[in-house]
C-alpha cells in the first residue's frame, strides 16, 4: 500500500513534469499553478480511494470526480454550492469556456495571454492525463503505457511552434517520464525481494544491479541509433540539407521564416531586392483594368529603433468582410475579383491580397485582419499556395480627401501611431505643415518634399534601418529606396499627429498575357499608408517612380517628377515601355545602379531542389555499387587468377621456338613454383565457381575426391568436363604434394569447360545468383566480418581484463565474503 | 638364411617396375583369394612398409589363405605357428638346449626365425605366449638367455583373429594391438567371386599350385624404394592432427600411439609406391586410416552403447578433419583459430 501511495505521487509529480512543454505556450504561469492544484487533488483522490480499498473503476471515478471539484473551484461561474460543488450552470460555464478556448486558440498566438478559455482548457487537459497517468501506473501497473498521454502535452507545443520548441521542456517531461518508470521498477524489485548476482553474491539496495552495465550499455546504443537512423534517412533531414544546398544568402529565406509576428519584412524586403537573380514569386490575375499594389504585410509599430510588424489578429477567412469604412462622398469603390498564384519562392506565413478584401476562396487555415488588411496563418505557409479572393479598390478624390477632420485624440488608433520624438523630424514636419490647414494638405507637403527636385534619389545600396537615427540620415542624404521613403513618410506623418503606417507588398509588375501580372523578387516594394477619418488607410507611395518597376500613382498622391506633365484624372501606372517619368526603364535603372554603386554581397541564388536530387542520386549511385560489388570484386578476382594461369601455357624464361603450350618438356622446364601458384590459383577458382554454383565444398575432401566427386555426380555423362575437373584436381594434388607439380596440361581451358558445364547443369536462379551477387564473394565479406567482430572482441576482452583490475565494484567484491 | 644389410639392396626402382613387381604379387595372390584386390594390396603394403598385417574376420572367409598365398608368392622362408592355449613362448621364440657333443648349450631357433610368419588364431594362445611375439614384431630380434638373435629382413607376422567366438581366447593386449600396423577384415566375397571359388577350389587346392613370383632380396629393394616416397610436409601435418583427433575425439576413451602415425604414414608411401607414383596422397592417408588405426583405440562406454565401432569413429573423423593446406588460408577453410590450437570438426555447409 505505501509503494503504491509513492507511486501515485511520482505519477503526479511526472505528470506535472510532462507538462513543462506547456510554458512555451503560455505567456506566464498561471496555468502551472491552476495545473498543480488539479493534479494534487487528483492524486490526493487517488490515494484516498486506494486508501479505502476501492476497486480501480471506483478510483477512476473518485479522479475525475476530484477533477471536476477543482475545475469547479478553479473557475466559478457564481452558482455553485459551497463554491466547489457544481451545478448544472456549472457545467454549462463550462461548456461556454470550452467553446471559448476553441476561439481563443484561433485568434490568439503563442505565447499567448492567461484568459480563462485557455486555463480551462489546459487544466482540463492536464488533470485529465494525471488521471490517465495515475490509472496505467498504479491501477494497471504499466507505466510505459502512461507516457502516450504524456507525450500528447509534447505535440502541443510542436503543432503551435512551426520551426523552432525550446528543448528544456521536453527534457524536463522526459525527465518526469523516466522518474515514472525508474519509480515503478525500483518497487518492482523490490517486492521481488533480495537480489543476488550469477555467482549467489547479495547486491544491496544501493548497489548497481549486475545487470545495469548491460542496461547502461543498451540504451546508449538505443539513444544513439535514435539520433543518427533519422538522419540517414534523406527525407528527415531535408531542411537542414535544404538549408545547405539553396543558400539564400541574406534573404528573405532566413528573414521570412517564423510565424506571422517574428518576420522582418523589412530585412526581407531588402534581402530580396538585392538578390542577384530575378525570381517569379506571384502571378495574380484581377479584371480590374489598373490594379494597385498587391500588398501582405504591415509594419505600424514604432519605436525609437525602427518600425516592426505587429503580430496581426483575426477571425478565419472563411465569411464575409465588410469595407472599413462606411460609403461616403469622393470615395469611388469598385468590386474586382482577383486570383493569386504564389510560387515556391515566396515563403512567408503571410498572403499577399489587394487592400480590403471582402471575400475568400482559399483553403487551410488561414486568417484575417482587417485592421492591418493582412491575410495570415500561424501554420502554414504562402508557399506554392493558389486562391481567388473578392476586393473593393477605393479611389479618392483630393477634394474630398481634404475634408478629412483630424483624428478624435481618444480614438484607438492614436495610441497606436504615436512616434517617438526626434528633434530632426519634428523641426522637418514642423517646417513642411507650416500653413497647411487640413490633415489632407499636412499629408501632401510631406509626400511632396521627397520630391526628385528636393534632392531626393534612388539607389539600393543604402543601409536598410528605419530606427530615428537611420530616418535622420536618410533624410539629410537624400538616398534610399522603398524602404525608407516609406518609413521616413511614416514617421514624418506620425509626427504631424496622423496615423500613417508602412505596407508592403509588390508594385504591378509586368503583364504576361491577358489580366495576369508577373511579380518577382524585384517588385517587392514598401509604401506608405495614411489614416484619414471618414476614408480609412490611404496610400501614399513617396519612392521615386522611376527606382520602382511597375509604380502606381493616384490624383491624391501623384508622380512628383511628372507633375508638371497633366495626369489623367484616376489612377494611372507610370511603368512599362512608354512609361513617362524619366524615362529610363526602371528596371535598367535598378539594376544598373545596384551594379554601380553597391558593393554589397548579393544572394547567390534561388533556393532549388537540387541539393536533394543530387543526394538521391549519390544514394542510388551507392546503391548500385553495393550491390553489383560482390560481382564486381568476383569478376576481378576471376581475372586476376586467369592472368596468373597465362604464363603456365607459355612459360617465361623458355624458347619458344617450335614448342608447343601442351609440350610436356616445355612445362617440365617451368619455374615449379610458378606452376605451384597457378594450380593453386586455378583450384581456388574452381572451388569459388562451384560455391557459386551451389555445390557443396568439404574442407576435409581431398582435391582427387573432389574432382571425382563432380566427375561422378554433377558432370555424369560429360566426358569433357569430366576429364577436365580431373584435371584440375590432379594439378592441384600434385601442386599441393608431388615433388614435381606439373600437370603437363594447360589449366585454363579446364577451368572454361569446368565453368560452361556447371554454368549448363544450373537452373535459371543459381546462374543469375552467380553472375550478381556470386555466393563465394558474399561468403568470403561474411567470413572478413566475423573475422574482424572476432578480433574486435577479443581486444575488448583483454581491455576489459585490464580494466576490470582497477574496478572498485571488484573491490567492494573482494571485500564481501562469499 | 644369410642376413643381407639394406647396404647391399639397390637403389631406386624405376617406378614401373615397382609396380610391375607389386601387380604380379597381387595377380598371383588373387589366383587363390578372389575379388579381394584391395585387401591384397593393403597385405601387400604392409610387408613393403615392414609392418605386421592382423587379420580378423569370421571364419572360413580365407585368413589363413591370404597368410600362406602371400607367403608363398615371395620365394622366402615362410613357418607358420598355429596358436594354442597351451603355446609356449619358447615354442615361439626358440629354446637352448644341451648339446652333449659339444657339451654346451645350443640355441635352437623358434617359429619366428623366418621372413613370413603365419600366426593362425593368435588370441587361442596364453597372454604370456602373445607376449612372446612383442620383442620380435617391433625390435625384429629376439633375446634368449641373454643372447640376442637379429631376425631376418623381410620380416612380417601375418595373424589371424576371430573376433566373434570368444570362449577359451584371450583378446590381444594393447600393447600387442599397436605392434599390428594394419588390421584387415576379410570379409564375404561376392556371389560372383565365390562361384569362381567353388569352380576353381573343386578339384585341386589352388594354393598347391602357386608360386613364388618375387623373392626376398626384391622384397628388401622394394622396401627401400619405399622409404624413398616423397611425403609433402601438409601431409605429414595432416597424419598428425589425424591421430591427435583419434586422441581428442569424445568418443574415444585411447587414442593412437605415435607408431601409429609412424606406421601410417609408412602404409601410406607403399600404398603410393604400389600405384606408381612418386609421391603420397591425403586421400592415402585416408584410405589407410581405418585399417591402420580402428585396431589401436579404445571406444568409450558411450560410444560403444551407441554401438558406434572404431572404424565408424575413425572414419567420421577423417570424414571431418580439413586438409592442411600451405598456400593459402582457404575462405573455406574450417578450422577457426581458437586459443587453445584445437581443431573443430564440424565442417562448415558451404
Amino acid at each position: 500500500m505505501i509503494s503504491q501511495r509513492n507511486l501515485g505521487l511520482v505519477a503526479a509529480a511526472a505528470t506535472l513534469l510532462a507538462a513543462a512543454p506547456l510554458s512555451a505556450i503560455f505567456d506566464r504561469s498561471t496555468w502551472l499553478f491552476q495545473s498543480t492544484i488539479a493534479v494534487a487533488v487528483v492524486a490526493a483522490v487517488a490515494a484516498l480511494a486506494r486508501l479505502g480499498r476501492a476497486p480501480r473503476w471506483g478510483q477512476v471515478l473518485a479522479m475525475l470526480g476530484g477533477l471536476l471539484l477543482a475545475l469547479t473551484w478553479l473557475f466559478p461561474s457564481g452558482a455553485e454550492l459551497l463554491g466547489v460543488v457544481p451545478t448544472p450552470a456549472t457545467i454549462g460555464h463550462f461548456g461556454a469556456l470550452a467553446e471559448a478556448s476553441l476561439v481563443d486558440m484561433r485568434t490568439h498566438r503563442v505565447r499567448v495571454p492567461d484568459t480563462d478559455p485557455l486555463l480551462f482548457l489546459t487544466v482540463l487537459s492536464i488533470g485529465g492525463i494525471a488521471v490517465l497517468v495515475d490509472l496505467m501506473t498504479v491501477g494497471l501497473r504499466r507505466p510505459a503505457l502512461a507516457g502516450l498521454p504524456m507525450l500528447a502535452v509534447y505535440s502541443v507545443p510542436v503543432a503551435v511552434y512551426v520551426d523552432s520548441v525550446p528543448p528544456l521542456p521536453f527534457v524536463i517531461g522526459a525527465a518526469g517520464y523516466l522518474w515514472l518508470l525508474a519509480a515503478d521498477n525500483v518497487d518492482r524489485v523490490r517486492r521481488f525481494g533480495r537480489r543476488f548476482t550469477g555467482d549467489g553474491r547479495g547486491v544491496d539496495g544501493w548497489e548497481a544491479s549486475p545487470l545495469a552495465a548491460a542496461g547502461r550499455r543498451l540504451a546508449a546504443v538505443g539513444v544513439a541509433v535514435a539520433v543518427l537512423l533519422p538522419l540517414a534517412v534523406p527525407g528527415m533531414t531535408g531542411d537542414l540539407l535544404d538549408r545547405f544546398g539553396s543558400g539564400t544568402g541574406e534573404g528573405a529565406g532566413g528573414a521570412g521564416r517564423g510565424t506571422a509576428s517574428q518576420v522582418d519584412l523589412f530585412s526581407a524586403l531588402q534581402g530580396q531586392l538585392n538578390q542577384g537573380e530575378v525570381t517569379d514569386m506571384v502571378k495574380v490575375t484581377t479584371n480590374e483594368s489598373e490594379p494597385f499594389y498587391l500588398r501582405f504585410g504591415t509594419a505600424d509599430q514604432l519605436r525609437s529603433d525602427g518600425f516592426r510588424a505587429r503580430p496581426p489578429s483575426g477571425t478565419a477567412v472563411n465569411r464575409e468582410f465588410g469595407p472599413t469604412v462606411p460609403d461616403r462622398e469622393g470615395i469611388t469603390r469598385s468590386r474586382y475579383r482577383a486570383t493569386v498564384e504564389v510560387t515556391e519562392s515566396f515563403d512567408m506565413p503571410l498572403l499577399p491580397v489587394y487592400a480590403e478584401p471582402v471575400q475568400f476562396k482559399l483553403n487551410g487555415r488561414w486568417s484575417y485582419d482587417p485592421n492591418q488588411q493582412v491575410l495570415f496563418s500561424n501554420r502554414e505557409r504562402s508557399s506554392s499556395k493558389r486562391y481567388e479572393f473578392e476586393y473593393v479598390r477605393s479611389t479618392y478624390s483630393p477634394t474630398a480627401l481634404r475634408q478629412a477632420r483630424p483624428l478624435p485624440t481618444e480614438h484607438s488608433l492614436r495610441r497606436q501611431t504615436a512616434a517617438p520624438t526626434v528633434p530632426e523630424v519634428e523641426a522637418l514636419v514642423d517646417e513642411l505643415t507650416q500653413g497647411q490647414s487640413t490633415e489632407f494638405d499636412k499629408v501632401r507637403a510631406i509626400y511632396d518634399h521627397f520630391a526628385t527636385e528636393n534632392g531626393f534619389s534612388y539607389a539600393l545600396s543604402t543601409e536598410g534601418g528605419t530606427g530615428g537615427q537611420e530616418i535622420v540620415d536618410f533624410l539629410t542624404n537624400k538616398v534610399g529606396f522603398c524602404q525608407q521613403y516609406a518609413a521616413a513618410m511614416a514617421w514624418l506623418v506620425r509626427a504631424a499627429d496622423i496615423p500613417a503606417r508602412v505596407a508592403f507588398g509588390f508594385s504591378t509588375g509586368t503583364k504576361s498575357d491577358g489580366d495576369t501580372y508577373v511579380l518577382t523578387n524585384r517588385n517587392l516594394h514598401a509604401w506608405t499608408e495614411v489614416y484619414f477619418d471618414g476614408f480609412g488607410w490611404v496610400p501614399f507611395d513617396a519612392t521615386p517612380a522611376y527606382g520602382v518597376s511597375g509604380s502606381v500613382r493616384s490624383d491624391w498622391a501623384p508622380d512628383l517628377d511628372a507633375e508638371e506633365e497633366e495626369v489623367t484624372p484616376g489612377p494611372s501606372t507610370t511603368a512599362g515601355p512608354a512609361g513617362s517619368g524619366s524615362g529610363t526603364n526602371p528596371n535598367q535603372a535598378e539594376e544598373g545602379l545596384e551594379e554601380e554603386l553597391s558593393g554589397q554581397p548579393s544572394g547567390t541564388g534561388t533556393p532549388t531542389r537540387t541539393g536533394s536530387s543530387w543526394l538521391w542520386a549519390v544514394g542510388a549511385l551507392a546503391l548500385l555499387l553495393l550491390l553489383t560489388a560482390p560481382a564486381l570484386q568476383r569478376s576481378a578476382l576471376r581475372r586476376r587468377r586467369s592472368g596468373r594461369r597465362m604464363p603456365s601455357a607459355v612459360p617465361a624464361g623458355v624458347a619458344t621456338g617450335g614448342a608447343s603450350s601442351g609440350d610436356h618438356r616445355m612445362m617440365v622446364l617451368a619455374d615449379a613454383d610458378r606452376a605451384r601458384a597457378d594450380a593453386h590459383a586455378a583450384w581456388d577458382e574452381l572451388l569459388d565457381t562451384l560455391v557459386d554454383f551451389r555445390q557443396q565444398i568439404n574442407g576435409a575432401e581431398t582435391p582427387r575426391a573432389t574432382a571425382s566427386r563432380l566427375a561422378r555426380d554433377t558432370f555424369r555423362a560429360d566426358t569433357e568436363a569430366t576429364s577436365a575437373v580431373r584435371l584440375l584436381g590432379r594439378a592441384e594434388e600434385l601442386a599441393r604434394y608431388a615433388p614435381d607439380p606439373h600437370p603437363g596440361e594447360p589449366l585454363l581451358p579446364a577451368l572454361r569447360r569446368v565453368r560452361a558445364a556447371l554454368v549448363a547443369g544450373s537452373d535459371r536462379r543459381t546462374r543469375l545468383l552467380a553472375a550478381a551477387l556470386p555466393p563465394s564473394m558474399v561468403l568470403r565479406w561474411r567470413g572478413a566480418v566475423a573475422d574482424a567482430s572476432a578480433r574486435l572482441m577479443s581486444s575488448y576482452g583483454r581491455f576489459r581484463a585490464a580494466t576490470l583490475r582497477w574496478s572498485p565494484r571488484r573491490l567492494l567484491t573482494d571485500r564481501h565474503p562469499r | 638364411m644369410t642376413q643381407q644389410t639394406r647396404d647391399e639392396v639397390g637403389g631406386l626402382l624405376p617406378h614401373d617396375e615397382f609396380r610391375a613387381v607389386g601387380d604380379a604379387i597381387v595377380t598371383n595372390i588373387e589366383q587363390v583369394i578372389e575379388g579381394k584386390t584391395a585387401t591384397v594390396q593393403l597385405a601387400l603394403a604392409v610387408l613393403l612398409a615392414e609392418g605386421h598385417l592382423l587379420i580378423e574376420d569370421v571364419p572360413g572367409v580365407g585368413k589363413t589363405k591370404l597368410a600362406k598365398a602371400l607367403a608363398r608368392s615371395i620365394d622366402c622362408s615362410v613357418r607358420r605357428i598355429q596358436f594354442t592355449p597351451d603355446l609356449l613362448p619358447s615354442d615361439v621364440t626358440g629354446v637352448s638346449v644341451y648339446n652333449q657333443e659339444t657339451h654346451d648349450f645350443e640355441f635352437r631357433p623358434g617359429a619366428v626365425f623366418a621372413n613370413l610368419v603365419v600366426g593362425d588364431e593368435i588370441n587361442r594362445a596364453s597372454p604370456k605366449t602373445q607376449s612372446a611375439l612383442l620383442e620380435c614384431m617391433e625390435e625384429r630380434q629376439v633375446t634368449v638367455d641373454g643372447v640376442t638373435y637379429p631376425l631376418q629382413t623381410p620380416f612380417m607376422v601375418v595373424a589371424t583373429q576371430n573376433p566373434i567366438e570368444m570362449e577359451g581366447t584371450y583378446p590381444l593386449p594393447e600393447a600387442q594391438r599397436d605392434r599390428f600396423t594394419a588390421r584387415i577384415a576379410m570379409g564375404y566375397p561376392d556371389a560372383g567371386a565365390e562361384l569362381a571359388m567353388l569352380d576353381g577350389h573343386g578339384a585341386t587346392d589352388p594354393l598347391e599350385s602357386l608360386r613364388p613370383v618375387s623373392d626376398a632380396s626384391t622384397v628388401r629393394r622394394l622396401i627401400t624404394h619405399v622409404r624413398q616416397i616423397h611425403v609433402a610436409d601438409a601431409l605429414k601435418r595432416y597424419a598428425v592432427e589425424l591421430v591427435t583427433a583419434t586422441r581428442e575425439a569424445p568418443d574415444l576413451r585411447l587414442g593412437a600411439s605415435p607408431r601409429a602415425t609412424l606406421q601410417l604414414l609408412r602404409t601410406a608411401r607403399a600404398v603410393a609406391a604400389l600405384e606408381g607414383r612418386d609421391y603420397v596422397l591425403p586421400d592415402d592417408l585416408q584410405a589407410l586410416a581405418v585399417p591402420v588405426l580402428a585396431h589401436r583405440i579404445i571406444p568409450t562406454a558411450d560410444a560403444q552403447l551407441a554401438r558406434r565401432t572404431t572404424d565408424t569413429i575413425v572414419a567420421d573423423l577423417v570424414h571431418r578433419l580439413p586438409l592442411p593446406q600451405e598456400h593459402r588460408r582457404s575462405s573455406y577453410d574450417t578450422r577457426p583459430t581458437t586459443d587453445s590450437g584445437r581443431a573443430r570438426y564440424e565442417p562448415r555447409r558451404a
